[in-house]
């Protein structure tokens, strides 16, 4: 039951939970109202979706500990719906990612992440890194060295601040550098750009709306394709997050129910006004540093963060956007995989090109989901040719005017030319064995080989003997080998 | 299908769960183990409210996390050998032949349900750690437990004693007349006197099933006071057991649906929480 958590994921670790949560909660509105503005959208759409997807993941999800809210990832995926289409389509659009993800929870697709390596998943955090910070680049052209100014003096109070005796531990360093800028803009009266020029902030509690679009298959087709993308990407990541936190804590998720949690959790948004979301990556490393463990954790930030956006929306009106995007390019950091630049020397040249191809098709595309199906090709590709290379055969003589061909290791379709190509048909022998029996045969294109195989020396005058063929070879042979039928062989000697 | 596995932790229940254990274990003559878990608590110290990720900040605190859970892991088995190593002496010296140990990561009912192949009898402590002195409190755990596992639950008191009675809580279902023939093809309560005891309610026939039971005990050896009363059931049931020193009480696991339940709470539950004697929970 999606709704049934334990006792301990809500109160294990209220302590723990609650202050984390209120630390998150400080870093999502600077998030959410960086990620509203990605999307073209006012900074009350990420802030209302942000507290809708958080406080109802705290309960349906199936990874207690994690951040869910309004993300970047998904934001990209958005800007052209609207652009082109308006608030009211990416509304709906919500809606139906949400119930593409709860199908997807149905139908147990959490497991297909196993395809995905770990140089794509490495590929896939790098990449979002970067968009991340892509996306501040706006706020960085075209300003004054005011801006420049202001951004660094973030940056480095959010990675100095901790360094200060007692209260640097105990004030998150964030929340520092945006007070710090805003008094400091205001004090001294600067013409910089501020959250408040950005759009509507929220004055109130969000309300309960249906998207205000016509109910047709014209309104279906514009949403359809931005929904399936969104869906993937936000499941994608999701689901890496969910591995992340599982890693740090050392726990285990429940994958199909998280699916079906984010599903219901983008419903909720797009219910109250709020755009699509995901799991966020930054924010979980954040929440579990913090201590936060249990799904209190979560609800606690949704709810706090709510509170601070809905009292005090006319402060938030005048953080300066330097103050965000120093958060932003430290979020960026802190998701930024740094080890796998070092390791990359060390690990095999592939694992690099799988990483590196997945961060170039996302940059490119601005699409996750784009580089992780390129970044999983790539790796089924690699695997493939290696794994072709687990084959060999030695031919030996072992009596007069016969010859036996020794196979060994894995025939399909990536190894099947190679296969062919071992056996010498311009020698002249009576007899031909062949030794299967530590060979596997795994597709037709290897049976297809090992039939051509036959039927070559057949057409020399060689009689062919296939021996010690295991009982998985043989199975596979059963089932599409033509050799033993006259007639299917009479057809493919003619090529029809 | 043929242990009494006890769940021993550090709580004060310990002992009991022992004593009740090794007692199952004489009567229905089958070895006992007995199992250890080492849950997982929350790790703290790695609180850092600072808010900020900097480079590397994955592989750093997977790291610091790591050595903490490595830190706690290594005392915790430690203190848990010692617990199993008492249990186990405990044991010997009342007379058990065959006795096994287990320590398991994870959750405890995790691990009894994954031992359910094995088991003949389960015995758990009332409350868990974290409980401790709480007069009512009942180990989390406890429900979720009966939820999951098919096998008959001994839920031991604070203090255990051999018991010479026992009520059942009859009620006429079906699930009623399975754990009528559980005991009597069990052996466990052989020789005790039975309290069978009946609340009315909408059932039907409810009265003659009652005397077919009371019949049917008596015809297997047992001594039988049988009553059949009104009223609220579990405000009845706890007050025969008050009036008659039950010594220990036999129960179908929960009567009403889930969702009922949510609303309503269950029967069974509060008798957990309010007997102090052994409690027996069939499937």
């Amino acid at each position: 039951m999606i709704f049934l958590s334990k006792k301990a994921d809500w109160l294990g670790n209220i302590r723990g939970d609650v202050l984390a949560g209120i630390v998150v909660a400080l870093a999502l509105v600077p998030e959410a109202i960086a990620f509203s503005i990605i999307a073209g959208v006012d900074p009350k759409v990420g802030l209302y979706a942000s507290f809708c997807i958080a406080t109802i993941i705290a309960i349906v999800g199936g990874r207690p500990g994690m951040i869910s809210a309004a993300t970047g990832a998904m934001a990209l995926l958005m800007v052209t719906l609207v652009k082109e289409h308006g608030l009211e389509y990416l509304l709906a659009a919500t809606l139906l990612t949400g119930v593409l993800q709860i199908i997807a929870g149905y139908l147990k697709l959490g497991s297909l992440m196993r395809f995905v390596s770990r140089s794509v998943v490495t590929g896939f955090v790098n990449a979002l890194a970067i968009l991340i910070f892509l996306a501040q680049l706006p706020e960085l052209t075209n300003v004054t060295w005011h801006v420049y100014a202001m951004t660094a003096a973030g940056l480095g109070i959010i990675y100095l601040f901790p360094y200060l005796p007692v209260l640097g531990k105990n004030i998150p360093s964030p929340l520092v550098c945006i007070v710090l800028l805003t008094i400091l803009s205001q004090v001294i009266g600067l013409e910089i750009r501020t959250v408040g020029d950005m759009g509507e902030l929220p004055d109130t509690l969000p309300i309960f709306l249906w998207p205000d679009v016509p109910l047709n298959m014209t309104t279906l087709w514009i949403i359809l394709p931005y929904s399936i993308g969104l869906a993937i990407v936000g499941l994608l990541e999701s689901m890496m997050t969910a591995t992340i936190v599982d890693d740090l804590t050392d726990t285990k998720s429940d994958r199909n129910r998280e699916c079906k949690g984010q599903g219901i959790a983008n419903i909720g948004a797009g219910l109250l006004g709020g755009m699509a979301g995901c799991a966020m990556i930054g924010q979980s490393i954040i929440n579990i540093k913090s201590g936060g463990r249990g799904r209190l954790s979560t609800i606690t930030a949704g709810i706090f963060l709510l509170i601070l956006v809905v009292f005090l929306g006319e402060w938030l009106k005048q953080i300066p956007m330097a103050a965000l995007v120093a958060v932003m390019i430290m979020v960026s950091i802190g998701t930024f995989s740094w080890s796998s630049i070092r390791d990359m020397k060390s690990h095999p040249l592939s694992s690099s090109i799988v990483m590196v191809a997945t961060v170039i098709v996302v940059v490119g595309t601005h699409n996750l989901a784009m580089g992780v199906f390129v970044g999983v090709l790539l790796s089924a590709l690699f695997f493939a040719n290696k794994i072709s290379r687990f084959m060999v055969v030695k031919q030996t003589m072992t009596a007069e005017q016969m010859r036996t061909y020794k196979v060994t290791g894995q025939i399909f379709f990536a190894s099947a030319d190679k296969f062919v190509d071992a056996f010498d048909f311009q020698e002249v022998v009576d007899k031909v064995s062949i030794d299967l029996s530590h060979a596997h045969f795994w597709d037709i294109s290897a049976v297809g080989a090992l039939d051509k195989v036959v039927i070559k020396f057949r057409r020399e005058g060689a009689v062919v003997e296939l021996v010690g063929m295991n009982d998985a070879t043989a199975t596979v042979i059963d089932k599409f080998a033509v050799h033993n039928d006259p007639a299917a062989v009479e057809k493919m000697m003619t090529g029809h | 299908m043929n242990k009494i596995i006890a769940c021993i932790d550090d709580s004060h229940m310990a002992t009991s769960v022992c004593d009740t254990a090794i007692w199952a274990s004489k009567r229905l003559a089958k070895p006992i183990m007995f199992l250890h878990t080492l849950e997982k608590t929350p790790q703290h110290g790695a609180d850092d409210l600072t808010g900020t990720i900097g480079l590397g900040a994955r592989s750093s605190l997977l790291e610091k996390m790591a050595i903490l859970d490595e830190e706690q892991g290594k005392e915790a088995m430690q203190m848990g050998n010692e617990l199993l190593a008492t249990a186990v002496a405990r044991a010997n010296a009342a007379g058990i032949k065959t006795i096994e140990q287990k320590q398991r990561h994870g959750d405890f009912v995790e691990a009894l349900a994954a031992l359910e192949a094995e088991a003949r009898l389960m015995v758990v402590g009332r409350s868990g750690q974290g409980h401790q002195g709480d007069f009512k409190a009942v180990g989390a755990h406890i429900e979720r437990l009966i939820r999951q596992v098919n096998t008959a639950v001994v839920i031991a008191p604070e203090s255990f004693t051999e018991p010479r009675n026992f009520m059942l809580a009859y009620d006429g279902r079906q699930v009623a007349d399975e754990v009528l023939q559980r005991i009597i093809d069990g052996g466990l309560l052989k020789g005790a006197t039975c309290h069978l005891v009946t609340i009315e309610n909408n059932e039907r026939n409810q009265k003659e099933k009652f005397q077919q039971a009371k019949t049917r005990l008596a015809e297997e050896g047992f001594e039988v006071i049988a009553s059949y009363l009104q009223g609220d059931i579990y405000a009845s049931l706890m007050e025969y057991y008050h009036e008659h020193n039950i010594a220990l009480v036999i129960m179908g696991a929960f009567a009403h649906s889930k969702v009922r339940q949510f609303f309503l709470g269950s029967n069974t539950m509060r008798m957990i929480e309010n007997c102090q004697t052994p409690l027996i929970v069939l499937k």
